[in-house]
This record gives structure tokens, C-alpha cells and sequence, in this order.
């Protein structure tokens, strides 16, 4: 009886307040930046970079295989292990692979507080900006672009301090339509709205989408929110600026009209339960005329549909208004703190980003985040750079919701889900929502 | 020099030893660490906070836990009340008519058992698919209940199976001379023989009920919404993806402690049941 | 004597849920065979090569150590009396009864400090932590039920407790020590949570892990997925029926005898 209290007291014994050194974040970025280098990557010797990513779908698959194959083909000194996922499943795992002892060096971190953020927070990723300086990367983005990637070193800043990661491709969620259904593309948002219950009275699914995934869900909900909301109050939202709020009367009426557009029959039946993907594929057999999705569906879509694929942003509500949609960039790729080559990590980044990985993008059928002048040479493809071209001329381009907080993701899919399932009327799902912000904010 | 068996003997420590310091080292030591980091709100990287039983306190008051413990008490129906009467069903029908090959039809019943419950997990999405209930609020728990029903029913068919062919053929012998039709025989031979394999089912099922993270992840992942989540989720929910790993350490000890009250209370009734 | 009705009816019931039970496992190979080269792909882009053969690797060390270590501490539980017998008894019970829901979460960050996460010891040592407890308590109940008398004979002639167990009683012991194996084996192989929580390191998935992770990448192409699956469940699926006999007789009177 006794040895069995010696145990118990031994184990507890070993037991401390939980947790690690807290470790001041700012010095330790400031002794990474001092650190790194721009190298030759020909005289690291022989390297393995483990890889992370999500480049599952058709053009990100072709594209980071080409990459991949040409920079090991380049420095023959170099392997690449690349690990590859679903995006839902490289967030699940990201955070305990990162801060385990065989982390990887490079990881593609979904911008924004739920991830890139907490791994910042936790001191994981790598800060870059000695590299922007030495490779010229703040020439090859425009600003805002590369804000997206900022966080404050102990991560309660977001959209401005050191750089943690840079993309490869521009991201637009728009509409994409099949012109043999749509032969004339709705110019405002009432037209889009007489084109759906067209498309419904001849017995079409009007916008295919399957919310299965949850996340799906944000790009339905922000694709109607860009008609009543403007591009810099919902900026304001996602970085947490001072007095921004979600519950506004464009937020509840964006809801209010997703919520009646899906109690018409708008959407595909039952559509909890389709995954995004068959969801897509439907809309390639020609389920319908429309779909709300991003770019990186551009390829696999050209596939299905060829010239009979069109794209075109969420018309707004006046003909003519400046274009906005809801888009930014794609997962940057990160470096991690625990990383034993960072500046061949570095380099590598770099290759993925640079002129020559611009051509091979738009070549795979994706669309780069970087300006250049290689062209898509399909109808889709080409509406596809125009958009993204007068989104950034106009400033159009309006951030994903749930960047916003650590635990946005999770409560804006959920209660998408609600909402469109009619089961939480417009006004309650504005509020819960900005009671969840407010007890993130508050702790800032 | 010889001692004659039974008397108490100190090597018997020595060959307790290895399996006994593996056991505590990597089943019981890590339940008390549980209960120790359950004490404090840690996000996994930097230091904890002492919050005391306020974690613990949250499993009641918070809406969200609430409503997953709620969750897995509706899925105790399907794991294993269901399962159970479905054994007693099948058992009962295969003890009272002579059916041939009944060592094929344990092997078929059972099979889903030895399945990995990824695979069944995937396998069901699958047929799920095309209905689309694994999407649906109301359906979608039931849906995901009813896989368990699948999973389990083979287990307690096997298990009465082995009880009912304990029960001495005079008993449903003189049954039948009382002229007692197929169900009187039922509840009055059958299923007072079967109290024990009864309370071994409604252990192992319970058990299985409230441990089914395998299922919830591969199937909704606790969604859609929050209609499916279960406590198990909640734990892996919370501490991998949530930072919240004080709150998920309490969550894993309720858990722990809510099997260990039913466990012992099935027992319980079933050893005075016996005993009447 | 019961009617030819009631013989017909039983039939169709316990034939209606022998189907029932079978109806999924067929429409997955079904739908595996619908696509010709659905498993080479699913064996080479899925890598379902390297997961089973963690999945081997982690199996049998498990049953291995766990099997060893279940028969030293059965036989002592079942064969000799010593002080704190019973407690240690309970002890073991109430292991048996904890989830791996409520230590995953110390375990990991215990094995993460010591640096044992993402290498296969993690992944081993406390699921053999696990089956100790499961095989010790199944090893008891079958030494308990060895004749008093071979231990006496054996004990009369001079032997030590040692060459007792390995030459006397453990050539008896074989049934049950396969069953124990089997079970092992079985809930070993099919170990999800703890794999997902501690390996993130791809080369060393186990088989149900690399399943879960085939399913996120590959939600268009069915037959590929079923492939996957069929691929996962197969090893413990041939087991089972070459020895089912084992399988069930374990898991009821280890069942019964709890």
C-alpha cells in the first residue's frame, strides 16, 4: 500500500504547470533573421527538404510535380519529400506535425489566426523577411498580398509585421457558368437572381454545391455578402481592427438572402451531404448553370466542361459598380522553426515563386499570384486573368471570414450550416458570430 | 529447497514485473497526468494555468459538452440496446429451429467486428453518399447510430449463441410439454439463462458507444453543424485543433469515469438479479 | 415439435441479417472492381505498401512483448499467492476499463518530451501497455484452470517455477495463447486514434491512418477509395477467417469471464 503512494506521489511528483519555456517569440525571430542567407543551393551538399502541402486537385497537382521534378533536376543534390493532403486533413495535422521533433521544413500554412497564426503564436514558423530582402520578393507581389501573410511575432497582429509565408497563385471565389445554359451572363445581381429561378422553373439544379466539407458553406455566404457589403468593412472585420463588427445590416441581409435562396431550391438537394468535390464534378456533367468556386478548380473544370466553361465575379448590384469578389491568394508556403536547412527551404520557395514557375502555373491551368505575361490560351482561363487583373486594379479583392479568429473556421462553417439549413434566422447567425469575435477581440 | 504450491511466494513479483511496469507506465500513469493537466488551461505550447475544477465544471454548464455527452447517450440506444435485442432476436430463432450451418452464420454475423472501424467508417460514407443523411441535422446522428447497430449486432448474436447453448435441453423440454409457443419459451427459458452474457454485451457495447471517435472523425467529423459530435471527438477536437488541452484532459477523465460507473453498475444488477 | 412455419421464419430472419451484414463488404468490393487497376494505383499512389507494412511492424511487436509479458504475469496471477493479489487484481481491472480517449493526451505530450512521438515506440509501447492488461487478465483465467496436481508433480520433481511454466504447463497453454494473439493482433492492426494523434511522419502510417488520410484526397473516385479500403481490411479479414474459431471463442469467455 505504501510503494503504491510513493508512485502516485513520484508521478505527480513529475508533473509541473504543463508547457515549455514560454520563450520570448520577438528575440527568437530576430536571431532567425540574422541567421539566414540567401545560398547557392548547388554547394548545400546533400539536402532532404520534407514537403507539406495540399496541391491535391488537377492543376496544383500538375504544377507542383513539374516544380518539384525541375528543381531536383536542377540541384541533383536535393531531394523533396513531398507529403501530400486534403486541405481539411493538412489543417487537422499541421499544428502537432509542426511542433514535433521531425518537423518538417516547409509547410503550406492557411493564412490567417486559425493557423498561421497559432503557429506563429507557438514560435513554429520560420520569419522571412531577411529572405524578402535578398530575393526581392516585395517586387514580385503587390502589398496588400503579402500583408496577408503578416503577423505580429506574438501573433495578435494580423495583416502587418514579419512575413511568414509566400503563395504561388491568386485565388478568386466567382461564379462559374456553362455557356451552353447561360448564354448571356447576368450583368447585376437581380439578373443573376432572374437566372436562377429560370433555371429552376426548367427543372436545373441553379448553383451546384455540395457543403459536406463545411468549408464550402463560407464561399456561398461571401459570394452574396459582396453585394451589400463594401470591400474595407469586411477588411476591417478579418484583421480585427478597432470598432468593426460582423453584426451590420448588409451582414444580415447577405444571410437573409442566402437563407431564402436556399429555402427556394436554389442549391443542390440535400447538399449537406455532397462533398465539394463530387459537388464540382457534378456541375462538370452539366448538373446546371452555375457554380460558386475558386480558381483552383479552373483546370479540372476546363477538363469537364472545355470551351463550354465560363467565369465571370458575382455580378453586382448596379451594372458597372468597381469589381469585388471574394478572394486573395493561395496557401503560402511556410518554413518551420525546427527546420534544419532553411536556406535551401528558402530558395526553394523562392524557385516555386519566381518568373519561371509563373509560366509553368498558367501553363498547368492555374492562375499566378504573380504578374507575368505567359497567357491561358482557354476562354475560361482567359476570363480568369481578366478578373484577377481588374481586381487588382480596382482593389476588389475581400479576405476568407474565418482568417479572423483562432476559432472562426469552425464556428462560421457550423453556423453556415445552420443557416442555410433554415435552422437560425439571419439576424441570430450575425449575432452569435459577432459574440464569438468579441470574446477573441476582447482578449487582444 | 521446495515450498508446495499456494503458499505465498516473492518471486511471483518478479514475474509481474515487466508487464506490470508497462502497464502502469503507459496506461495508469498517463490517467493521473490526464488528471493533472484537467487541473489547468494550457494550449499545448506555452505555459499552463491552474484553473482548478473549472474545466470539469464546464462539461456541465457549457452548451457544446452538454450537448455531446447528450449525443452519446442517443447512440447508447443504437450501440447497444439495439444490437441487443437484435442478438436476442437472432439467437433466439437460431436455438429454437434447427438450422444447418450455424458455424457459417457465426462467421458471417461477426465479420463486422474484425472489420477496422476506418474501413467500416469509409465504407458507410460511401453507401451513405447517395442518400445524403450523413448531411442532414435531424438524420444525421441516427445515421451514424445505425452503423454502430451494424458493427455490434454479430457480437451480441455470438454471445447469446454461447449462453443459450449452456441452457439444458429439459428446461425448453418441459416448456414445450406445457405447450408454450415460440416467444412464451423465449422469455421464460431464454432470456433469464442469457442475464450474464446480457451484461457482458451491455458492457462491451457501452464501452464501444462512448469510444467511437473512429466512426464521428471518418464520417461528419461531429458535423453537420455540431449534430454529431460526441465527447470523443471533443477530446482530439480540443486538444489537437482547438488548444484547449486542459479542457480535453477532463473530457477524456469524464469519460473514463462515466464507462467505469455503468460498467460497474451493469454488474451490479445483473449479480443481484442472479442472485433472485 | 416446432411448425415448419416457425423453421421457415427463423431461417429468413437470421438469413435477412446474415445479408445485412454482408451487404456493405460487398458493395465495396464491387465497387473496387468497377474501375480495372484500382488496387495497383491505390497501392502505389496511395503507398499502401509502407502503411501495411508499418502496420505488420507495429502488430507483431505488440503482440510479441504484450504476449510475453501477459503469460509471466498470468501464470503468476493464476498459479501463486502473494500479498496484494487482489489489489493488484483490481488494479489491472480498472486498466482494462480506461479509454484511450482520456490518456491520449497526456501520452502524447509525455512521448513528445521525450521524444518518442513519430517513431514506431509510440505507436507500440502503449498499446502493449493495453494488451498487458487484456492478456494478463485472459492468461490468469487459463492457469487458474490448469490441474492443481501437474503444477504438484512438477514441483514434486524439483522444478523451478521457470521451466514449470515454459515445459509443463505452457504446451497446454497454446489454444489460449493464440486466441490472446489473435485478439491482439486484431484490435492492434486496427488502432486509428492513437496513430492519427502520435505519426505524422507519412513513412510511418499505419494502415487504418493512411485510409483516412486516402479518403480526404480522393472523394471523386469511389472505386479508388473502396480499393484502399479492401486493402486495409484484408490482413486481419483472412486472420479472422482462418481462425475464427479463436476469435470468437476469445472474445466470449474473456468476455464472460470479466
Amino acid at each position: 500500500m505504501r510503494w503504491l503512494a510513493l508512485l502516485i506521489v513520484l508521478v505527480l511528483a513529475g508533473c509541473g504547470t504543463p508547457g515549455g519555456s514560454s520563450g520570448d517569440n520577438a528575440k527568437k525571430a530576430q536571431q532567425q533573421e540574422q541567421s539566414s542567407k540567401k545560398i547557392d543551393v548547388a554547394k548545400a551538399g546533400k539536402v532532404t527538404l520534407t514537403v507539406w502541402d495540399q496541391e491535391v486537385r488537377g492543376g496544383q497537382r500538375r504544377q507542383i510535380s513539374e516544380l518539384n521534378a525541375e528543381f531536383m533536376r536542377r540541384y541533383p543534390n536535393v531531394t523533396i519529400k513531398r507529403v501530400a493532403k486534403s486541405f481539411t486533413d493538412l489543417n487537422t495535422t499541421l499544428k502537432l506535425a509542426v511542433s514535433g521533433d521531425k518537423a518538417p521544413d516547409v509547410v503550406q500554412a492557411n493564412q490567417g489566426r486559425p493557423t498561421m497564426g497559432q503557429l506563429v503564436k507557438g514560435g513554429l514558423l520560420r520569419p522571412l523577411d531577411a529572405y524578402e530582402k535578398a530575393y526581392g520578393w516585395a517586387d514580385r507581389y503587390p502589398k496588400v498580398l503579402l500583408d496577408l501573410n503578416r503577423f505580429s511575432t506574438d501573433a495578435k497582429t494580423f495583416g502587418s509585421g514579419d512575413l511568414f509565408g509566400i503563395s504561388q497563385m491568386g485565388e478568386i471565389v466567382g461564379l462559374f457558368y456553362n455557356r451552353t445554359l447561360v448564354p448571356d451572363p447576368p450583368k447585376t445581381f437581380a439578373d443573376l437572381e432572374a437566372a436562377l429561378a429560370a433555371a429552376k422553373q426548367k427543372g436545373q439544379v441553379p448553383i451546384t454545391f455540395g457543403n459536406l466539407d463545411k468549408w464550402p458553406g463560407i464561399h456561398e455566404f461571401q459570394a452574396v455578402q459582396n453585394r451589400y457589403a463594401d470591400p474595407s468593412q469586411v477588411r476591417d472585420f478579418v484583421f480585427a481592427k478597432q470598432g468593426a463588427s460582423f453584426d451590420t445590416p448588409e451582414n444580415q441581409q447577405a444571410a437573409a438572402k442566402l437563407q431564402e435562396w436556399a429555402k427556394k431550391g436554389y442549391f443542390t438537394p440535400n447538399f449537406n451531404g455532397v462533398g465539394y468535390d463530387p459537388a464540382w464534378a457534378k456541375f462538370g456533367k452539366g448538373a446546371g448553370p452555375f457554380l460558386i468556386g475558386g480558381t483552383w478548380l479552373l483546370r479540372d473544370l476546363t477538363d469537364a466542361l472545355g470551351s463550354n466553361l465560363g467565369f465571370m465575379l458575382v455580378p453586382p448590384a448596379d451594372a458597372g459598380a468597381p469589381p469585388r469578389a471574394l478572394g486573395g491568394e493561395s496557401l503560402p508556403f511556410a518554413i518551420t522553426s525546427k527546420s534544419k536547412n532553411p536556406d535551401v527551404a528558402a530558395a526553394y520557395i523562392d524557385f516555386l515563386t519566381d518568373p519561371n514557375a509563373a509560366k509553368v502555373l498558367v501553363q498547368t491551368g492555374n492562375l499566378p499570384a504573380m504578374p507575368t505575361d505567359a497567357k491561358p490560351t482557354e476562354p475560361a482561363g482567359v476570363q480568369v486573368f481578366d478578373a484577377w487583373k481588374a481586381l487588382g486594379e480596382g482593389d476588389g479583392l475581400v479576405p476568407y471570414l474565418d482568417y479572423s479568429t483562432p476559432d472562426f473556421y469552425d464556428q462560421i462553417t457550423a453556423a453556415v450550416q445552420k443557416l442555410m439549413a433554415g435552422r437560425e434566422p439571419a439576424k441570430a447567425f450575425t449575432s452569435g458570430l459577432q459574440g464569438d469575435y468579441e470574446k477573441f477581440t476582447g482578449s487582444l | 529447497m521446495t515450498r508446495s504450491p499456494g503458499e505465498p511466494r516473492r518471486v511471483a513479483y518478479l514475474y509481474l514485473l515487466p508487464g506490470f511496469a508497462l502497464f502502469a507506465t503507459f496506461v495508469l500513469a498517463p490517467l493521473m497526468h490526464a488528471a493533472w493537466l484537467s487541473l489547468f488551461q494550457w494550449d499545448g505550447i506555452t505555459p499552463g494555468t491552474w484553473v482548478g475544477l473549472d474545466n470539469y465544471k464546464a462539461v456541465v454548464s457549457e452548451a457544446d459538452l452538454r450537448r455531446a455527452f447528450g449525443h452519446s447517450a442517443v447512440l447508447l440506444a443504437f450501440y447497444a440496446a439495439l444490437p441487443i435485442a437484435i442478438g436476442l432476436l437472432l439467437a433466439g430463432a437460431a436455438s429454437r429451429a434447427r438450422i444447418r450451418g450455424l458455424t457459417a452464420l457465426r462467421t458471417v454475423l461477426f465479420l463486422p467486428q474484425v472489420i477496422a472501424l476506418a474501413v467500416v467508417a469509409v465504407t458507410w460514407r460511401l453507401i451513405y453518399q447517395p442518400t445524403g443523411w450523413l448531411g442532414n441535422f435531424d438524420l444525421a446522428l441516427p445515421a451514424v447510430g445505425l452503423v454502430g447497430t451494424w458493427v455490434a449486432y454479430g457480437l451480441t448474436f455470438v454471445l447469446f449463441m454461447a449462453g443459450v447453448q449452456k441452457v439444458p435441453q429439459s428446461l425448453y423440454d418441459a416448456a414445450r410439454v406445457d405447450g408454450a409457443g415460440a416467444l412464451r419459451e423465449f422469455f421464460a427459458v431464454t432470456l433469464p439463462a442469457l442475464r450474464g452474457e446480457i451484461a457482458v454485451a451491455l458492457t462491451l457495447t457501452t464501452i464501444a458507444a462512448l469510444r467511437n471517435f473512429d466512426l464521428v472523425y471518418l464520417t461528419t467529423s461531429g458535423g453537420p453543424g455540431d449534430a454529431t459530435t460526441v465527447p470523443a471527438f471533443e477530446v482530439y477536437q480540443r486538444a489537437f485543433r482547438g488548444g484547449e488541452v486542459g479542457g480535453a484532459a477532463a473530457i477524456g477523465v469524464c469519460l473514463a469515469a462515466v464507462i467505469f460507473v455503468l460498467t460497474v453498475g451493469i454488474n451490479r444488477v445483473a449479480d443481484r438479479a442472479a442472485r433472485t | 415439435m416446432i411448425d415448419r412455419r416457425e423453421q421457415v421464419l427463423a431461417h429468413v430472419v437470421l438469413g435477412l441479417f446474415a445479408l445485412i451484414a454482408l451487404a456493405p463488404v460487398a458493395k465495396i468490393v464491387v465497387t473496387a472492381l468497377g474501375e480495372p487497376g484500382s488496387f495497383s494505383t491505390a497501392w502505389s499512389d496511395g503507398h499502401f505498401g509502407t502503411y501495411l507494412r508499418s502496420s505488420v511492424l507495429v502488430a507483431v511487436a505488440v503482440v510479441a512483448i504484450s504476449s510475453v509479458l501477459s503469460i509471466l504475469a498470468g501464470y503468476a496471477f493464476g498459479l501463486m499467492r502473494f500479498r496484494g493479489d487482489q489489489l493488484l487484481f483490481y488494479v489491472l481491472l480498472l486498466g482494462l476499463m480506461v479509454p484511450l480517449e482520456a490518456t491520449i493526451v497526456p501520452l502524447y505530450y509525455d512521448l513528445r518530451d521525450l521524444g518518442l512521438t513519430d517513431t514506431y515506440w509510440a505507436l507500440i509501447l502503449p498499446q502493449a501497455g493495453v494488451s498487458v492488461a487484456f492478456g494478463t487478465f485472459w492468461m490468469r483465467a487459463f492457469f487458474r484452470s490448469v490441474p492443481r496436481s501437474l503444477v504438484e508433480a512438477a514441483r514434486l520433481d524439483g522444478a523451478s517455477s521457470w521451466s514449470t511454466l515454459w515445459r509443463v504447463i505452457f504446451p497446454l497453454a497454446r489454444p489460449a495463447v493464440l486466441t490472446m494473439v489473435v485478439l491482439v493482433f486484431m484490435w492492434t492492426w486496427n488502432e486509428f486514434l492513437l496513430a492519427l494523434v502520435m505519426v505524422s511522419d507519412e513513412g510511418l502510417r499505419t494502415a487504418p491512418l493512411g485510409l483516412a488520410f486516402f479518403q480526404g484526397r480522393n472523394t471523386t473516385d469511389e472505386a479508388l477509395l473502396a480499393a484502399g479500403a479492401l486493402i486495409v481490411a484484408t490482413p486481419v479479414v483472412l486472420v479472422y477467417l482462418f481462425l475464427q474459431r479463436h476469435f470468437i471463442r476469445g472474445m466470449l469467455s474473456g468476455a464472460v469471464k470479466a
